[in-house]
């Protein structure tokens, strides 16, 4: 049986109206997703502007799912690495794509402290050590801007140039620095190496996936032409 | 069709009205009305008691008394019912005797779904000119709140039956939006009516959960208690106040127990959330399931436990973040036909 998959509502700024069914969620619709960031349960009472103060009536009222195992309100889960380390995990193995993750974060850092060391005095202030603030950049240089799309006219199918939604941009980053770093290496590397070379160059703004991302664009403008068969 | 797996017997029922012309004519149902009341008064003498003060629970009673079933189904075994409960609501012929239609809107298919959007559309230009008027004289009411945490727009499936016509999932949505524009304009209590028609009241969630009191052991150290589970984990969680942050579970440290430093994540979850890493000490058991499912049980069950130890806002801000929900979510069944729950075998051409 086909089940049509129900568009949400748009947000509304009063009415707090998410009981559009959701397709096979074990939550009832009408709970909410948890907040978990620590900091805005920290603010108090009177700096709270009118709206807030009504959503947080409303929320007080409604039921809320529970957090996911992946998420913690210390300050090292972070939503983009989980997300990272979710798309590298393969057949559901995440303490090995955990520790992956934890070890090219690691390789970054000793990178960079050695280029720190090795800098003359002036220049140590302009290389970041931070390996969360390099994979962060690293991965908004690599987001494209612009994406194509199959548009099919009168038998021809036509490759359309398309604005794309943060969600596709971010995903269209990871998925690239994934596949690169696997096809793209030696057979003695190991993924951890890699995936650091990949994020230190990323975040110079240089090497094999902003390579990737400019063809992107470049194909976008070359076919401007067709931008107008887009019709939402 | 949308399927739920959290789903209530109000949104399983077919919406037999909206599937067509009558299958009932009138006189059917008067004569099934009539055979009803005159078997209620049989009934009534039957079981010896008055046939005038005869309700429908006694009727249900006494069936159940006379014909006793072991069929599982409820609505399987024999009932007796009013007729209007058993034969639904359905749709009067459109059109008279020269085929002409009653309503305008007829020929658009879908007549009482586009009449109600024209009402309430008009409903909404009344409250504008309204609120130019008010303008005009500079009379414009503030903006009052209307408790909107009480209320919830009637689903699909309510509406369909109110209108006795099948709607699709985009109408329901156009309607809701339409409504919600209504609702959010200033001037909007002259149709105060017309909106009520249209929204229900949510019970308020009075499942104040009663917080236990801290108890104290032999060395005059405060307790708390709680228990938690997930998946096919239970676990049972005592928080001692006064600690160093040790935790033990189940007899074995918490680093040996658990060497995933997810799993420990999750254990510190509920401490850190509140500040308070090294202030607790934490002896849990635990069963059942696997690694993260008995991290999370035990997650709950510290987080239920602490609650004795904290101020009722916290209480609430560990609830808005997620901490003391139960997660329902449990493995899916496997499919005959498929591979597993939702894997398809391989699909071959011939």
């Amino acid at each position: 049986v086909a089940v049509p998959h129900v568009s949400l509502q748009p947000p509304s700024p009063l009415v707090l109206c998410r009981l559009t069914q959701v397709r096979w969620s074990r939550y009832n619709p009408s709970f909410l997703e948890p907040e978990v960031n620590k900091e805005l349960y920290r603010k108090p009472w009177e700096e709270l502007s009118g709206e807030e103060k009504e959503k947080l009536e409303v929320k007080a009222l409604q039921p809320i799912k529970a957090a996911p195992p992946s998420v913690s309100s210390s300050v090292f889960s972070d939503p983009m690495i989980s997300k990272f380390t979710n798309m590298m995990m393969k057949d559901g193995n995440k303490v090995l794509a955990r520790s992956l993750m934890a070890q090219t974060l690691e390789a970054i850092k000793r990178k960079q402290l050695e280029k720190y060391h090795k800098a003359p005095e002036d220049e140590k202030e302009t290389i970041e050590c931070n390996p969360y603030v390099i994979f962060h950049q690293a991965l908004k240089n690599c987001q494209p801007i612009i994406g194509l799309s199959n548009i099919t006219r009168g038998g021809k199918t036509y490759q359309v140039p398309v604005p794309l939604k943060d969600n596709r941009k971010r995903f269209l980053a990871m998925k690239w620095l994934i596949t690169e770093c696997r096809e793209n290496k030696n057979r003695r590397m190991l993924m951890p190496e890699k995936l650091s070379q990949e994020l230190l160059q990323a975040f110079n703004n240089e090497g094999p996936i902003i390579k990737k991302k400019h063809v992107l664009h470049k194909l976008a403008e070359a076919n401007r032409a067709y931008a107008h068969f887009r019709w939402w | 069709t949308l399927r739920l797996i959290y789903t209530t017997t109000a949104v399983q029922r077919k919406n037999v009205g909206a599937s067509g012309p009558e299958k009932y004519t009138e006189a059917f149902i008067k004569k099934q009305i009539e055979e009803f009341n005159l078997g209620k008064r049989h009934l009534a003498n039957m079981m010896g008691e008055d046939p005038e003060t005869f309700t429908q629970e006694d009727i249900d009673r006494a069936i159940a008394y006379l014909f006793p079933s072991g069929l599982f189904d409820k609505q399987a075994r024999p009932m007796m019912k009013h007729p209007t409960e058993i034969f639904p609501e359905q749709r009067k012929i459109q059109w008279g005797e020269d085929g002409r239609p009653f309503h305008f809107l007829f020929y658009t298919g879908k007549q009482s779904y586009y009449s109600l959007m024209h009402e309430t559309y008009e409903k909404m230009l009344n409250v504008l000119k309204y609120q130019e008027q008010l303008t005009a004289q500079d009379l414009l009411p503030q903006n009052e709140k209307r408790n909107l945490a009480g209320s919830r727009w009637l689903t699909k499936i309510e509406l369909e039956e109110m209108l006795l016509e099948k709607l699709s999932d985009d109408d329901y949505s156009r309607f809701v939006q339409l409504l919600q524009k209504l609702i959010t304009l200033p001037c909007s209590d002259i149709e105060e009516n017309y909106i009520k028609k249209f929204s229900k009241e949510v019970p308020v969630q009075s499942q104040k959960v009663v917080v236990e009191p801290l108890k104290y052991d032999e060395r005059g150290v405060a307790f708390s208690t709680g228990e938690g589970t997930r998946k096919t984990a239970r676990a049972t969680a005592v928080v001692y106040d006064n600690g160093t942050g040790k935790i033990t579970v189940n007899e074995i440290d918490v680093l040996h127990y658990f060497p995933v430093l997810q799993d420990r994540e999750q254990l510190l979850f509920p401490f850190q959330f509140l500040d308070r890493v090294g202030k607790h000490d934490m002896i849990c058991t635990v069963s059942g399931g696997g690694r993260s499912a008995q991290a999370g049980a035990i997650r709950l069950a510290s987080a239920k436990a602490l609650r004795s130890f904290v101020t009722e806002k916290e209480v609430e801000f560990m609830r808005q973040a997620g901490l003391l929900t139960v997660d329902p979510r449990v493995k899916e069944r496997k499919k005959p036909g498929q591979e597993g729950a939702r894997r398809k075998f391989t699909w071959k051409k011939r």
